[in-house]
């Protein structure tokens, strides 16, 4: 009996070793998504990925370099948002070498990213016990705590990461955040201050400091901070996670990760994917359309007409393309060629407000008054509460004499936006100064231009109070009211010229003329 | 081998099934919320027509109305419906009768009265002919006379159902002028000039059209639907009733058209405290809007947009939101409405903490409720007493936008299911009010993956506490009962003039040994949704009510005296007399 017993251990045994062998040998089941539905240059270098997998498992691997293989297929799972994939693959990772701190580092990035922030602490935890300098984990840490309430835990694993990094614009922000929250405008504004000197660009900064400086009672400074809020913020600095980026291939991950980059305010980057973008597919129209956005913002006209060029050869009725070509274009003085796009670019958006506003605009320019004023009226058809157009509408009539329906349309359009500052003025300015004299009415045009002037004064408006002043013949106030334009302008850091000029006219004011008699 | 005697069943087996038995029985009696739109006869699917061409429309509807709309004292429902789009054959087929539905609720009616809600379809004697694209539903009595009339969000031209009081509807669309075409989701009735008449504004959504689809792509590289800001922004429009029958389009003049949105959710509420309702509207992607009714001193309604400078047009990082559903309420009881939004998952949802006058601060991470709303994409929401405990808790109708990996992985045609979420108000604490997620604890509804969208909130089974109807993509429509609410005291209360709901009426129940509750008549808010108007009061363990005080549209304050709890009571303007209002079945002979 006990003979048995001892043979049949030393048998189990053995098929137990044997088992084990074949499943050294042997991969397991690798977790895959539906290759088919992605784009053939994302399922390839998936599948690469997996193949790389299964081949070094033929060839008795170290458990440290399979746990590489595994989190490297899990990286690009993880590159394309394929969470379910990605987390099993870095869980592989783990269990084969559970001493390398990037595996949990990366699995705490992949499950921040879904929302399950518990989980995410443990493994950022677990990171930080392997590598305890790994200060990206540490600022994630903070940054989930204070996103689970956990305010205390989360400022002081962001004061520790400060330590390390101490000008590091995530980790200001997130304590200034957090002492916003808290009540602490004073620290409040120093940390967001700090981070704003490091990221300067990072523009939605200026929102809690806004708050910050409203807590302290600068109203001032809160104002003038909510007057600077932008898009762009800022995010912790994470070589692991950031390398991420650089394993998307295909034409759609890299445009997806340029619009990303764009609306972020970084346009070298972006401009670079989109590039990277038209090298996964040369003839990809909204790659070239991006392109061409993100090298007109930095300034590369050239450049980004000659991507558009390309783009309407190769859709020639896109209307983005169109639409922007046409204006970079007029910008740069060919009104002909910028007329013939936005005239295409209306005709594949009928419902293009802007689009028709910006033909109408240099139809104008152009002399031709009919086809801009049937412009203007589809603008203004399409988007009631452009101002801009319905001024731009009243200009044209101006400068073709039809004076009176000027005047007339300008009534009707404050009667629509009666709190229209653009529309008040031009009215205001038509009514104090129409050649035809008999339309002129120095009164309205003076209750009018006070009003947009006191609601915000800036020189132009002074100088239409000063012109319905002398339309009503007081000149004395003319004059007084042509010098405050000037201050106002000298404020504005007008030009020499320009300045000079105005100067002129209140001479000519002060001296009496110029004035209704 | 031949058949034997029949024996009786092992006691092991009998033992087994009772095991069983009490096992579900204790399940459901655990259950906070009970599906029982079968049971109860409300069989709908919202169907969005998707013919694999990802029209943007298909991802955003549909919406739901909770209103009594025969005035028999039960709320009934209407769904509205979506419609094909394009020319492509439809992935999914198409419902057995086309456009939206509506269903008569038969909990109270002339003949008997029933001991739960049951729904018979309605539709085609109601006269009701909705088949546009339906997005979502807003209710209110626009004609002052008495019933509520229903305005159909859509894909499309909008539509206002005149209600007839005779259990019929009319058309007035084209003769009220309020037949919007664009995409819009939600509606606000509101009396904002304090005429008397309710005035209405539409949140419109975005520029879209099928014939200029767009491609799109998930991060995956999957063909995907694309996110709001591929297509342009539209105009909201806000119309003045005139009490004839008509509206005035006062969107230019009033302000409301200076600024365009991505308008998903609208509520009226006064929230700084001045005695005009104010708007506050939802903006997928955008910064909200916060419309100050400036009142009519300038001869007109007039409205500023001070959403940045108020604290409401993005969240306390100034990250723009994908802003959806919206709850309006007193969460904190300290008198003032605050405000809760839904927002896409990678996103938490937003608390927004009114300082009384307007003024607000974001306090979703200090509340807890940041965190758990992480993984999801909300819509429908509200500020719901699920328990009756005085303490204002939270709902939210969740279903993804973007595909959901595991979806996909788990072969679903429509891979955008998420589960719904309960968040309980756990009262002032040390630590201030927090929330925690007891939707684990809350029932099989809220372990069913499904793509939620509108969700409308109200006393279906007028037992006292609320329920919840909530619409899913492609999926069937859930009739949430509240299975524990009633368990502790509460207080019924309709808000009326002589003959409407005074929507945007504030009505503070002032209790012993708690603090006075403040609520909000209103059918607007949620997502796409029309709510009950009706004002149920939790009144948790201090149920001494001393004195009720209502601040009536008009600005003016009433006081009643108490009203009897457990029931329904109405309080009519100027009356300063509860009137209990619990109809008492007549008895068949």
């Amino acid at each position: 009996m006990r003979l048995t017993l001892r043979l049949g251990t030393f048998l189990l045994a053995l098929a137990g070793l044997a088992l084990a062998a074949t499943l050294a040998a042997a991969p397991p089941p690798i977790p895959s998504p539906d290759l088919s539905s992605l784009e053939p240059a994302v399922a390839q270098q998936i599948q690469e990925r997996q193949n790389a997998l299964r081949d070094l498992y033929g060839r008795d691997p170290d458990p440290r370099e399979l746990a590489g293989a595994w989190a490297d297929l899990g990286m690009h799972y993880q590159a394309y948002k394929l969470t379910g994939p990605a987390e099993e693959s870095y869980r592989k990772a783990m269990a084969l070498d559970a001493k390398d701190p990037r595996w949990p580092h990366l699995l705490g990035g992949l499950l921040q990213d879904a929302g399950r922030l518990d989980e995410a602490v443990t493994a950022y935890n677990r990171a930080l016990e392997l590598a305890p300098e790994d200060v990206p984990a540490l600022v994630h840490l903070g940054e989930i705590h204070l996103l689970q309430g956990r305010r205390e835990e989360g400022e002081a694993a962001l004061r520790k990461a400060l330590t390390a990094v101490p000008e590091d614009a995530a980790t200001n922000a997130l304590l200034g955040q957090a002492a916003v929250e808290r009540g602490d405008f004073r620290e409040a504004v120093d940390r967001l201050e700090a981070a704003l000197r490091t990221a300067p660009g990072a523009n939605r900064l200026h929102y809690p400091l806004s708050r910050a400086y409203r807590g302290l009672g600068q109203a001032e400074k809160a104002t003038e901070h909510l007057g600077k809020v932008g898009t762009v913020g800022v995010r912790p600095d994470d070589p692991i996670l950031d390398s991420l980026e650089s394993l998307r291939t295909g034409e759609r991950a890299r445009l997806e990760s340029g619009k990303r980059a764009y609306n972020a305010g970084r346009l070298s980057e972006a401009a670079e994917e989109f590039r990277a973008a038209l090298k996964a597919r040369p003839e990809s129209v909204e790659a070239r359309i991006n392109l061409a956005a993100a090298l007109a913002r930095q300034g590369d006209t050239n450049g980004a007409i000659t991507n558009l060029r390309e783009a309407v050869k190769l859709a020639p009725a896109n209307p983005t393309a169109r639409y922007n070509l046409g204006l970079l274009l007029a910008a740069g003085g060919a009104i002909p060629e910028a007329i013939e796009h936005l005239t295409a670019a209306v005709a594949a958006r009928p419902q293009d407000a802007e689009a028709h506003r910006a033909l109408a605009q240099l139809l104008r320019d152009a002399g031709r008054t009919e086809e801009a004023l049937k412009e203007y009226a589809q603008a203004i058809e399409k988007a009631p509460s452009d101002e801009a157009a319905r001024l731009g509408r009243a200009e044209t009539l101006v400068r073709t004499g039809q004076y009176a329906p000027a005047r007339d349309l300008l009534e009707e359009d404050l009667k629509a936006l009666p709190q229209s500052g653009l529309l008040a003025h031009g009215l205001a300015r038509l009514l104090a100064a129409c050649p035809d004299l008999s339309l002129r009415n120095g009164s309205r045009a003076l209750e009018l231009a006070l009003a947009v002037w006191n609601a915000q004064p800036i020189p132009a408006y002074a100088e239409t109070v000063a012109l319905a002043w002398a339309e009503l013949g007081r000149c004395d106030e003319a004059a007084r009211w042509e010098q405050t334009a000037i201050e106002a302008a000298q404020k504005a850091g007008f030009p020499e010229q320009a300045l000079g000029e105005m100067k002129k006219v209140a001479e000519r004011f002060g001296q009496g003329g110029g004035c209704r008699p | 081998m031949s058949a034997g005697p029949q024996r009786s069943p092992r006691p092991q087996i009998l033992l087994l099934v009772l095991v069983c038995w009490l096992l579900v029985s204790f399940a459901y009696a655990d259950d906070l919320f009970l599906d029982r739109a079968a049971d109860w006869g409300l069989s709908f699917s919202y169907w969005n027509g998707m013919t694999g061409q990802y029209y943007y429309p298909e991802i955003i509807g549909g919406g739901a109305a909770l209103f009594d709309y025969d005035n028999d004292g039960d709320l009934d429902v209407f769904l509205p419906q979506g419609a094909p789009l394009g020319t492509g054959k439809p992935t999914l087929p198409p419902p057995a009768q086309p456009g939206g539905r509506l269903f008569r609720n038969d909990l109270i009616s002339k003949e008997t009265r029933k001991d739960v809600p049951r729904f018979v379809e309605v539709t085609e004697a109601s006269g009701i002919r909705s088949l546009v694209y339906g997005t979502g539903a807003a209710t209110g009595d626009v004609d002052n006379d008495g019933d509520l009339d229903l305005y159909v969000l859509a894909f499309g031209a909008n539509q206002l159902w005149r209600n007839r009081g005779d259990g019929t509807f009319e058309d007035a669309s084209k003769a009220a002028g309020v037949n919007d075409p664009r995409f819009s989701l939600s509606a606000s009735f509101a009396d904002l000039d304090r005429d008397g008449w309710l005035d209405l504004y539409v949140a419109n959504y975005v520029d879209f059209a099928v014939e200029q689809n767009l491609t799109c792509y998930a991060s995956s590289s999957r063909r995907d639907y694309c996110g709001p800001s591929a297509f342009p922004s539209a105009l909201d429009r806000l119309y003045r009733n005139r009490g004839n029958g008509t509206f005035e389009d006062v969107s230019l003049p009033s302000g409301i058209a200076s600024k365009a949105g991505r308008g998903m959710g609208v509520v009226a509420a006064d929230l700084d405290g001045d005695g005009w309702q104010d708007l506050f509207v939802a903006n997928d992607g955008m910064f909200n809007f916060l419309w100050r009714n400036l009142g009519t001193r300038q001869g007109g309604l007039r409205f500023e947009e001070i959403g940045l400078p108020a604290g409401v047009a993005v969240n306390a990082d100034g990250e723009t939101e994908a802003n959806m559903g919206i709850a309006a309420g007193d969460f904190d009881a300290d008198g003032d409405d605050d405000l809760f939004v839904t927002h896409m998952a990678g996103e938490t949802n937003t608390l927004w903490v009114n300082d009384g006058k307007g003024s607000f601060e974001d306090r979703t991470n200090a509340t807890r409720l940041g965190a758990p709303s992480l993984p999801s994409t909300g819509f429908g929401t509200a500020w719901i007493d699920y328990d009756n405990d005085g303490w204002l808790d939270l709902l939210a109708a969740n279903g993804a936008v973007t595909e959901v990996e595991e979806r996909v992985r788990a072969g679903d045609a429509y891979p955008y299911a998420q589960t719904h979420q309960l968040l309980r108000n756990l009262g002032l604490s040390s630590d201030g009010l927090r929330f925690a997620d007891v939707s684990r604890e809350a029932g099989a509804p809220f372990q069913q993956r499904e793509i939620g969208r509108g969700a409308a909130f109200g006393d279906i089974d007028n037992d006292g506490d609320m329920d919840v109807l909530i619409v899913n993509t492609n999926g069937p429509a859930r009739l949430l009962i509240n299975q524990a609410g009633n368990r502790r005291p509460w207080l019924g209360l309709r808000l009326m003039d002589a003959k409407r709901d005074l929507l945007g009426a504030r009505v503070a129940v002032v209790r012993k040994g708690g603090p006075i509750l403040w609520r909000r008549a209103a059918t607007d808010g949620s997502y796409a949704a029309a709510n009950d108007p009706r004002v149920l009061v939790g009144l948790g363990d201090a149920a001494e009510v001393t004195e009720i005080r209502v601040v009536w549209p008009d600005g003016k304050t009433e006081v009643f005296p108490p009203a009897p709890l457990r029931t329904y009571t109405t309080l009519i303007q100027g009356t300063g007399k509860p009137l209990v209002q619990e109809k008492k079945p007549e008895k068949k002979p």
